[in-house]
């Protein structure tokens, strides 16, 4: 295991407080833990791929980076006048 | 040893970030602690990958990802920042007795 492996598993950890956000309490908390958990994801994704050295898979977070954007505002949107 | 001490602070960013979050009880105030990872977190994985790698795919994109997460985060909270407001006053105009200075459209004299 080299250290890249090592930092995607820690960060990868902090998962765990933003499952309790997404999890627990009012609409507008989970907003912000689903939100902080897509830009966790994404950094621990680049940190997977360099680690494995899996050079091509460093689209996988360039996507979900660019489709977290349109998830969030979708979901604020949606917070704001249905829910 | 560059690239261990830029990714010890990738860690530091995201545990701080996401701690910061989990601590506060407000969701306005959790939504300040996204800037972490999103700034200081992308932009030492950045660095590190380019120390890594060098002039490389890889790095280029990273570089990508963390523009592009650099200028979301920003856009993603505003948008969050404004339903809640709304959800909680109906409008997110500014009132009157609002504890923070607002840039009025016109000039109040």
């Amino acid at each position: 295991m080299n250290f890249w492996l090592l930092t995607g598993m820690v960060v990868s950890a902090t998962l765990v407080p933003c499952a309790d956000m997404c999890l627990r309490g009012s609409a507008e908390r989970r907003l912000v833990g689903l939100e902080m958990t897509s830009l966790i994801i994404t950094i621990a994704l680049v940190l997977f791929t360099i680690g494995f050295g899996r050079i091509p898979f460093i689209d996988l977070p360039l996507a979900l980076s660019i489709m977290s954007f349109g998830g969030g505002l979708v979901f604020a949107r949606f917070l704001e006048k249905h829910l | 040893m560059t690239v261990y001490v830029l990714l010890v602070l990738v860690m530091i960013f995201c545990w701080l970030g996401a701690l910061g979050m989990w601590r506060m009880r407000e969701p306005m105030q959790a939504l300040h602690y996204l800037s972490l990872p999103a700034c200081g977190g992308t932009i030492a994985l950045t660095a590190a990958v380019f120390f890594q790698t060098g002039n490389s795919q890889a790095g280029w994109k990273t570089l990508l990802i963390c523009l592009v997460l650099l200028g979301i985060n920003s856009v993603v909270t505003h948008a969050s920042a404004q339903a809640f407001r709304s959800r909680a006053l109906g409008h997110w105009q500014p009132r009157p007795g609002d504890p923070v200075e607002f840039v009025h459209e016109k000039s109040q004299q």
